[in-house]
């Protein structure tokens, strides 16, 4: 055997993080957490469970008791996986199955810290013969500052996600520093619709009270108290404190001497590399009924930059592929008018192709394994 | 021959300027304009919009009579009285074979009989009958049904709060009900309000009821445009020779008005110049007549029973009463409503030759004008006859039953010979034979793979199992396969038959499903390790009983030992298959591998429990008892994978049909925790034998 191995093996640490009980128990919990998981899912809706169960290191429950999240359990078992492989698997061929599905594993962990941290979901809306550079975001939210003269092309922004009161927001374009009085990832606005004299907001909102998270994550709109400080006339700073609501649909305006300045919680907005412009969108049903067949939207896309544009139809099943960034379709509206606006799916993702890689080599390997054992068992 | 008596009008309310009262939705009977290109709206820029004084009273007349007229279902169609009876047809086999297009779909009207009958009565015949023979009832001579008992009405509460006295066998007729359907209006109307996924059972039920109750009036009325009705009676002999009807005739119908739509446009045409006090009486008849043809044209439309190509798109088919106004211009539309009307003709009269000629020249006249792709569905249409009449589910059904009580007679002396272990094998592949010919047809039937609905899912994991059960016999051969095949065949196609009751189960696919290829591969592996899981559990049923009543019997517990590693195995690796396919599917679609939506954490759970037991019994934690054991768990994770998770209704996933469904999941778990709890201390008292697995 190899020293190397030998001495691993030998390793009390080693020894123990290889140990398959710690694989039973990472395998109960995360049976525990999928399961609990899902019923949570009733009450508090997809997003909020994610969050709670699969995407956090510990989560309590009945208020105080602390219970391992996902995420911490599949690093132990991760660690557990990388162990067993270097101690405890028998690389020999008629073990050949074995080996492969824990090597397919692996690279599922490894896919999944990929997408995990490598993946942007935003999303487009376009009639037909609009076009975008730009998407936004389903739920992440961004305090976007800009000047009179920029006309919101030009846009300074923050994301708000963990603001915190006191957080200090640096515009040092503008010469502007905003102080976080307080942020609430759900609230409610409050106001008589009048300007006020203590505060500056978009739409005479003079307060917002913090609510509970929606289970549609979708339906939170975010509320944030800022101090800003500007610099005034003869140089001479001055505070200001701007009521923001994610529900306004006009940016707060603050002036100082002659600037200008606007502010407000959108949406987050990221640049794409390219121009989507919708040329025509398409619904089909089945004949006498309200069940759609197909939805289809035929875009022409222009990379940034470039003069050439090229047509794609993207339909249900059938995205649209540009570098690594993937469009679908995900859904359509029509307006009061009749007219129709197309939703395009747009996601950002290195690793798209690992859980793919991952997938078949595990499954390789369990094929692999059975057939051998079915091969044994016969001979037998 | 027909001797029809008044129709009442129905219930539509107008305003005095002609334009329709947006009657509650529960106030059935709500009319949509319809597309009425060829006499509507014309009739209505000749008059509707240069309306005169006497047009004006008029209107306000019918509407006096509209808002007095008892609303919803008090409607009477055609009641010609009891002593008038259609001749009795020999058989509507022919009818039966025509296409009609429904749910998105063409298909023959024996499945949409079938269909519409389940729906009513949970049964697909009435009185012994085929349904298309009921159908045929009350398409032709609605009145004939009214006493038929065909509404199912699972909760007496609703009888009751009808205020009719509840039926001790749950069904009603419809003259039954009447009295208590005003108020099952106001039970309907208080039970939409309320939030779908906050409804009690009852409130369900009275929607279910509500909506059949609606669906049953609207098919009464399908043929109406062929019977005449005294709205339609013409009292001048000169209005009926100057529109050449039949002289000495003066009762009409729709259909007999409609067909003289331009000669009647041409004399009313004139009127408009004169003001409608000078009108003489022949006008003012012939005026009534276009008033009477458009209101009729409203009030009749969007009517079921679509089996007339005829619409705003190609792909658009029509009830024969809207493809009069949609397209009756048209001269082989004009000749199929009149073949339509002659059935109902001839049905009334009992000519059997008759009505299958015009039945058939009105099919021939349909598949020489469809769409290519609804030509192909016509096509197919004797495939689906046979499928219905064949019945295979039944007899797969029967042969699997029969091979497990051959099984049970094993257990009496001289029951447990080769040669009756043979003929429940033999009685097993003899299910298989039809079960798999019914899903061939299917495929065939619906050009894409069959496991797009709940009800799939269980007919295919049923044939899988009894192809397991048959591998494992042939391998085997000590009545485990036999064992497996029968019961899993036998079950999982009783529990298919409680999800066919909710209706058509060849249904068309939603636009994110309609990917045959992602069909053939995610659902068929996914759905094949539901087999082998279910499969596993059930050997390990086997095992724990086994290791109970024949502790000494080490090679056949070794082999069924065995046996349930295999197929744990297999199942492990077809769910994984299918679980990562499905996550490549979603990245297809949805544009994310992996989402947590309680569909995909379901397929989790089945591939987290079986790799805990294989890793339980590779650190042997767990013998062959607890690895027995853990299978029997294995089978109820599947259950809550497979539809149990349909039943939070949440995620992308909720589709299928659920309801009633949770009890029986909670009983089988019970059951199933029941069985553990009492045989697992019990085997585990009996000393083990020296060396298995």
């Amino acid at each position: 055997m190899n020293p190397f191995r030998k001495n691993l093996q030998r390793n009390p640490v080693i020894k123990f993080c290889a140990s398959i009980r710690i694989a039973i128990a990472c395998l109960a919990l995360l049976f525990i957490l999928t399961l609990w998981g899902t019923i949570d899912q009733v009450t508090n809706g997809l997003y909020l469970a994610q969050e709670r169960f699969f995407y956090s290191f510990f989560f309590t429950f009945a208020g105080v008791i602390p219970f391992p999240g996902a995420q911490l359990v599949l690093w132990v078992f991760f660690i557990n996986l990388v162990c067993v492989a270097l101690t405890r698997l028998v690389y020999k061929w008629d073990q050949a199955g074995i080996i492969v599905i824990h090597f397919g594993l692996l690279l599922f962990f490894v896919a999944a810290f990929v997408t995990y941290h490598g993946t942007e979901e935003s999303h487009i809306t376009l009639r037909e013969g609009e076009g975008t550079n730009v998407s936004q975001g389903y739920h992440d939210w961004e305090l976007a500052v800009w000047t009179e003269a920029d006309n919101a092309q030009n846009v300074v922004a923050w994301d708000t996600k963990g603001l915190r009161p006191n957080d200090r927001l640096a515009f040092p374009e503008y010469g502007l520093t905003a102080t976080v009085g307080h942020y609430y990832p759900n609230a409610e606005a409050y106001g008589t619709g009048q300007p006020s004299p203590d505060v500056v907001s978009a739409s005479g909102i003079q307060t917002v009270k913090e609510t509970p998270l929606d289970k549609e994550p979708e339906k939170n709109l975010p509320g944030a108290l800022l101090t800003v400080r500007t610099s005034g006339p003869q140089g001479k700073e001055r505070e200001v404190s701007v009521l923001l609501y994610g529900g306004e649909e006009q940016p707060a305006k603050i002036t100082s001497g002659e600037q200008t300045y606007f502010m407000q919680l959108r949406h987050k907005r990221s640049p794409l590399p390219f121009i989507l412009r919708l040329k025509e969108f398409t619904a089909e049903w089945y004949p006498n009924t309200q069940v759609a067949r197909s939805y289809k939207s035929l875009v022409g896309i222009t990379p940034a930059g470039g003069s050439g544009s090229r047509e794609v139809l993207i339909s249900m099943n059938k995205p649209l592929r540009y570098k690594d960034f993937t469009v679908y379709q995900s859904s359509y509206a029509v307006d009061e008018f009749g007219r129709e606006s197309s939703t395009l799916a747009v996601v950002r993702n290195a690793g798209r192709l690992l859980p793919y890689c991952a997938s078949f080599i595990t499954f390789g390997g369990l094929a692999l394994h059975f057939l051998m054992m079915a091969f044994k068992t016969k001979l037998r | 021959m027909l001797n029809s008596k008044p129709e009442t009008r129905n219930s539509s309310q107008r305003e005095p300027n002609g334009k329709q009262i947006q009657n509650s939705k529960f106030k059935y009977f709500k009319p949509v304009v319809s597309s009425f290109k060829y006499l509507g709206l014309n009739i209505v820029s000749d008059f509707g919009f240069r309306i005169s004084d006497f047009c004006r009273r008029l209107l306000f007349c019918l509407f006096l009579v509209a808002i007095t007229t008892v609303p919803a279902f008090a409607q009477q169609v055609c009641d010609l009285g009891p002593s008038v009876q259609p001749r009795k047809l020999r058989s509507l086999e022919h009818f039966g074979a025509l296409a009609v297009l429904n749910d998105g779909r063409v298909k023959p009207v024996d499945t949409y009989a079938r269909t519409l009958l389940l729906q009513f009565s949970g049964k697909t015949s009435f009185d012994r009958k085929p349904a298309v023979e009921w159908l045929g009832r009350l398409l032709f001579a609605p009145q004939t049904t009214r006493d038929d008992k065909v509404f199912l009405i699972n909760n007496p509460e609703i009888a009751t709060g009808m205020g009719i006295e509840a039926e001790p066998h749950r069904r009603y007729s419809f003259s039954r009900l009447q009295p208590g359907l005003a108020k099952l209006d106001e039970l309907a109307e208080m039970a939409d309000k309320i939030n779908e996924k906050e409804r009690s059972v009852v409130e369900q039920e009275v929607l279910r009821v509500y909506r059949n109750l609606v669906v049953y009036d609207k098919h009464s009325r399908v043929f109406s445009f062929a019977f005449p009705s005294p709205e339609f009676d013409i009292a001048s002999p000169e209005v009926v020779k100057a529109l050449e009807l039949p002289e000495g005739q003066k009762a009409f119908s729709f259909y007999d008005i409609a067909s003289r739509a331009d000669r009647l446009r041409e004399l009313t045409g004139r009127l408009e110049k004169k003001k409608s006090a000078d009108w003489p009486a022949r006008d003012k008849e012939l005026f009534q007549l276009a008033n009477t043809l458009f209101h009729w044209s409203l009030d009749y439309s969007d009517l079921p029973f679509t089996v007339v190509p005829a619409g705003d798109s190609s792909e658009d088919w029509s009830s024969p009463m809207d493809a009069v106004n949609r397209g009756f211009s048209d001269p082989k539309i004009r000749e199929e409503i009149a073949r339509l009307r002659d059935m109902m003709v001839y049905y009334w009269n009992g000519e059997q030759l008759q009505f299958d000629l015009a039945v058939r020249s009105f099919g021939h006249s349909v598949l020489n004008r469809v769409d290519p792709a609804r030509k192909k569905a016509v096509g197919k249409i004797p495939l689906e006859l046979f499928y219905n009449k064949a019945n295979l589910f039944l007899w797969a059904k029967l042969f699997y039953a029969m091979a497990f009580f051959i099984f049970l007679w094993s257990f009496f002396p001289g029951g447990a010979r080769p040669v009756w272990r043979r003929a429940a094998f033999f009685s097993v592949v003899a299910g298989l034979v039809p079960h798999a010919l019914a899903l061939a047809l299917r495929i065939i039937i619906m050009a894409r793979p069959p496991v797009s609905n709940l009800y799939e899912t269980f007919i295919f994991v049923s044939m899988i199992t009894v192809i397991a059960g048959i591998i494992i016999e042939l391998v085997n051969k000590r009545w485990v396969g036999n064992l497996v095949a029968s019961v899993c065949g036998f079950v999982f196609l009783m529990i298919a038959s409680k999800f066919a009751a909710e209706g058509d189960t060849l249904q068309m696919l939603v636009a994110v499903l309609n990917s045959n290829f992602w069909l053939g591969t995610h659902v068929l592996s996914i759905t094949t390790g539901y087999s082998g899981v279910c499969v596993a559990g059930l050997i390990g049923h086997l095992y724990i009983l086994q290791r109970i009543k024949y502790p000494g019997d080490k090679a056949a517990l070794e082999s069924t030992y065995h046996q349930l590693i295999g197929a744990l195995g297999f199942g492990l690796m077809m769910t994984f298959l299918g679980t990562t396919l499905g996550g490549i599917w979603a990245d297809q679609s949805w544009g994310r591998f992996w989402g947590w939506d309680p569909k995909e954490n379901g397929a989790l759970l089945i591939v987290l429990w079986c790799a805990i037991i294989f890793h339980a019994k590779v650190g042997r934690f767990v013998g062959p008892l607890g690895l027995a054991a853990g299978s029997v768990v294995g089978i109820i994770v599947v259950m809550w994978a497979w539809f149990g998770v349909n039943l939070l209704s949440v995620g992308l996933h909720s589709y299928g049909f659920t309801s009633g469904v949770a009890t029986g999941l909670l009983v089988y778990v019970l059951a199933e925790l029941a069985f553990l709890a009492i045989c697992v201390p019990l085997a585990l008292k009996i000393p083990l034998p020296r060396r298995e697995g």
